[in-house]
């Protein structure tokens, strides 16, 4: 029977923007490996197929005075490649899953990071893999303005490409070590890449076995044509984003539509929305835990985060006054901050408000408690109906769990609603492999010179 | 307030699977250690045992010299290893004490990410980070990034110069950086534990040595008797005043590598055991890729024959090892068991008083201000030095017998640092 697969998002304290505020929640969290690692072993607990760190490599827009960014939590946290590597080696089964940039990183760099990680956890992790449009992030590295969409997927096209030579670099019986005759490894089983393309230029090999994955799965995001290009060819899962069951199920059938193309079959590829959820064992008991983390968050940290996402200043107006017609701010739209992209998240919202009448507070509600993606305050009843209906509707093949705060939001979902998941047959009660790939039913790829050889003798 | 007496400051370098090039085939070596955590795991809690101060990682982000036949590259353990940022930051999550300096390039990585990394490991480590700063001078490691050469030497150590700039700006705050390497214009938005993270460097060029006086908390000497590293430690030292820093500042550790026994004999026959391991094509392999001529077809236990050097790096310790090869009348089977022996710093053969006695000669008059030890075979002789060098070490006040301070500033004594309180 198909089963879902789950994955925590554990960045920063969760995903209410004041999460940090959150009476239970260590003010610290962003940068204590503590934190992390114990957001991993609730994963862990749960059965959960990984654990995923977001990030880009900058702080934002801190020169915006209009922004309360000294109230925001996520300006501050640790590299994640490097966090995941100190929770590999005090968990045994869960997936790690940190974010990194195929913009900013070098690809010899990269792959030595990712084998040397792949080979402390046993074959646990795997790579959000980003291309990086943030303007912050570009001036953290030269750049006056992010590369275009163009550029950076074909960029990470290549960059793929090249960790796939570098991870082949050994062959997996390549090492002997034969303390008697003296051998190390078999001549021959080393494989120089010596690769030149348009952006990168590498001979390798890789001075590291190949890891235990052979290669890493690889989940990606985005929206934008390029995007889901992307993730059709090459991604084995795709993070989604959308707020609705009819949206979920458009990008779904837009992606997975897209497979063909690429010789790749649609369970090729699962889909794995973001859902944010206040679990309570009762209705009334969620709805409590929404208003104490609604309660915390300061009026600045709403007002900046909607000019932020390129809603009109409304800081003039009162948190229970009916809002104005919403108009998209101009000043942004096309401009170097969006890079091009169309802010559809903010237009669906801005839409919903319009419609909807709300008032600011009620906005907030929506918008800055992080309801960007599919956002729930339920029973485990209420929230596994809902997913079930995700799951066998064509919504959503899994999905990645946004706590709202940690570690209570990720332990409230463990506890509740995996349970009820497992009782429906929807999730698995333990874990089938010992490596990510293997848990989420992904073969091992042989190397691509095995794969020759294997040619070679037909 | 009495000051402190001096004491030495002690690393413990784990690379591979210790600094002889036979050491996997060692009966107690874990022959395929450097993949696997546990091993690793074992060196830093030996580490921690012996009080160390650090445990350091050598690294080059390239498999070196695979395309040169004469070399034998299948009986070599070094050619794959460990990324250090990422094993170190593993180790950090599970020792409490000791220090965690990785190596890390300053020609291969961005400052942001690069610094971003090590605060990374300081937090994780609560201000156990330090960073072996190199400029890389391998061919191999340049074409892994795209270029067909090596960048020149003046340029390398500019660049890191800059790197460091913008380094310690980012471990102060926003920066707007703009110089001839580097844009950075930015903030981490966390500063590392212990306010600044110590630099490692090494090198005997006036390039190194002048980044070294100008920038480094930590130099890794690499002399391999006392006449060089005093003349080394005064020209490192003597180079400091001109950026404004005092001879304090700086740490000078020379490698050392030894083979220790409770007897004398015992540790002679432990040298004996490991050089019997060196086969002929390694050791003769070993010569041509230290850049000494291709003996390769003459008689192993013939003399040393007069051929013309290959270009590349001149290195002194080439010249005095051939110096020494005609001086002493050695045999091309003698010439690379003494290079092979990986003798390349300090070296020596001994029981804990002498080892001791040397180490003492070379920290009481200007050779150095602590050592790191590079253990011959790992983790064996690791054990050894820490059960038999290191308490001989303190019962003569030469050394900690328990840790001080928390961070890797402090266990270095390093003036400069001003640990601030935790920020975040």
């Amino acid at each position: 029977m198909r089963q879902m697969k789950l994955g925590l998002s554990i960045a920063s304290a969760g995903y209410h923007y004041s999460a940090w505020c959150h009476p239970d929640v260590d003010v610290r969290s962003a940068t204590s490996i503590q934190h992390h690692v114990t957001a991993a072993k609730i994963a862990e607990r749960g059965k959960m197929d990984f654990v995923f760190l977001a990030d880009w490599s900058s702080i934002l827009s801190v020169d915006d005075t209009r922004i309360a960014r000294d109230r925001e939590q996520a300006q501050v946290k640790v590299d994640p490649t490097l966090a995941m590597a100190a929770v590999a080696v005090v968990t045994k089964h869960v997936g790690l899953m940190p974010t990194a940039s195929t913009t900013y990183w070098h690809p010899f760099n990269f792959a030595r990071r990712m084998a040397a990680i792949d080979h402390l956890s046993g074959g646990r992790v795997g790579w959000n893999m980003v291309t990086s449009h943030g303007l912050d992030e570009a001036r953290n590295f030269g750049l006056d303005k992010p590369l275009d969409s163009d550029t950076r997927h074909d960029r990470a096209r290549e960059f793929l490409h090249v960790m796939r030579g570098l991870w082949d670099s050994w062959d997996d019986d390549a090492f002997i070590r034969d303390k008697e005759s003296g051998q190390f490894f078999r001549p021959g089983s080393v494989h120089a890449l010596n690769h030149e393309g348009r952006h990168f230029k590498v001979r390798g090999p890789l001075d590291m076995a190949r890891p235990p994955q052979g290669f890493l799965p690889i989940i990606t995001a985005g929206t934008s044509d390029n995007s889901q290009d992307l993730a059709a060819e090459l991604a084995d899962m795709c993070y989604g984003g959308q707020p609705n069951i009819e949206a979920a199920r458009a990008y779904y059938t837009s992606v997975k539509g897209r497979l063909p193309k690429y010789g790749r079959k649609p369970e090729d590829l699962l889909m794995m929305p973001g859902i944010q959820c206040y679990v309570g064992r009762t209705q009334a008991e969620a709805e409590d835990k929404f208003a104490l983390m609604q309660s915390v968050m300061p009026k600045e940290v709403g007002i900046g985060q909607l000019i932020v996402n390129h809603f009109p200043d409304l800081s003039a107006y009162g948190l229970d006054d009916p809002l104005p017609d919403l108009t998209m701010r101009n000043e942004f739209l096309g401009s170097e901050k969006l890079g091009g992209r169309e802010p559809e998240l903010t237009l669906a919202l801005m839409r919903r408000a319009r419609d909807e009448k709300l008032t600011l507070r009620q906005l907030f509600d929506v918008a800055l408690c992080g309801f960007w993606s599919l956002g729930v305050i339920g029973t485990p009843k209420s929230i596994a109906d809902m997913m079930e209906e995700w799951f066998t509707t064509g919504a959503a093949d899994g999905f990645n769990v946004q706590p709202p705060y940690l570690p209570g939001g990720g332990e409230d979902f463990v506890d509740l609603v995996i349970p009820e998941l497992q009782r429906r047959g929807l999730f698995r009660t333990e874990y089938e492999g010992r490596t990510l790939r293997e848990n989420l039913g992904l073969p091992r790829p042989p190397s691509l010179h095995a794969t020759a050889v294997a040619e070679a003798a037909e | 307030m009495k000051p402190r007496k001096r004491m030495m400051s002690l690393g413990l370098s784990i690379a591979n699977l210790g600094y002889h090039y036979a050491a996997w085939r060692h009966p107690d070596v874990p022959a395929d250690g450097n993949m696997d955590f546990r091993h690793f795991v074992h060196c830093a809690r030996l580490a921690e045992r012996g009080k160390m101060d650090g445990i350091f990682l050598a690294d080059s982000s390239a498999v070196r010299d695979l395309d040169r036949p004469a070399i034998a590259r299948e009986m070599e353990h070094q050619l794959v290893k460990h990324e250090p940022t990422a094993l170190l930051t593993a180790l950090a999550a599970v020792t409490k004490h000791v220090g965690l300096v990785p190596t890390a390039s300053a020609t291969y990585n961005e400052p942001f990410n690069l610094v971003r990394q090590l605060v990374t490991l300081d937090r994780v480590s609560h201000g156990r980070a330090g960073w072996n700063m190199v400029t890389g001078f391998s061919i191999d490691e340049a074409r892994n990034f795209g270029l067909d050469k090596v960048a020149p030497s003046d340029e390398r150590h500019e660049r890191a110069a800059e790197f460091v700039a913008v380094m310690r700006g980012l471990e102060d705050g926003p920066i707007d950086h703009q110089g001839k390497h580097f844009r950075v214009r930015g903030s981490l938005g966390v500063p590392p534990v212990a306010h600044r993270i110590p630099i490692f460097t090494a090198g005997e060029s006036d390039n190194a040595q002048e980044l070294a006086a100008r920038c480094a908390d930590v130099v890794y000497g690499g002399q391999p008797n006392i006449d060089d590293a005093r003349a080394y430690y005064a020209s490192v030292k003597g180079r400091m005043a001109k950026y404004g820093r005092d001879p304090d500042e700086l740490k000078m550790m020379p490698g050392i590598m030894a083979f220790v026994g409770r007897t004398l004999q015992e540790a002679r026959d432990k040298f004996d055991r490991m050089q019997a391991l060196i086969e002929p094509r390694l050791g003769l392999g070993l010569l041509t890729v230290s850049s000494f001529p291709d003996y390769t077809g003459y008689d192993l236990d013939g003399p040393v024959p007069d051929l013309p050097m290959p270009g590349g790096r001149k290195s002194e310790f080439v010249v005095g090892a051939l110096a020494k090869a005609k001086r002493e009348n050695l045999t091309i089977r003698q010439l690379y068991e003494l290079v092979s022996g990986g003798f390349w710093h300090l070296g020596m053969v001994g029981t804990p008083t002498m080892i001791a006695d040397l180490m003492e000669e070379w920290f009481a008059t200007g050779a150095a201000d602590g050592f790191n030890i590079q253990p011959p075979c790992i983790p064996v002789d690791a054990e050894d030095f820490i059960e038999l060098v290191v308490p001989e070490l303190q019962r003569r006040g030469l050394f900690r017998t328990e840790y001080e301070g928390t961070t890797l500033s402090e266990h270095l004594g390093l003036r400069r640092a001003v640990p601030m309180a935790e920020v975040a």
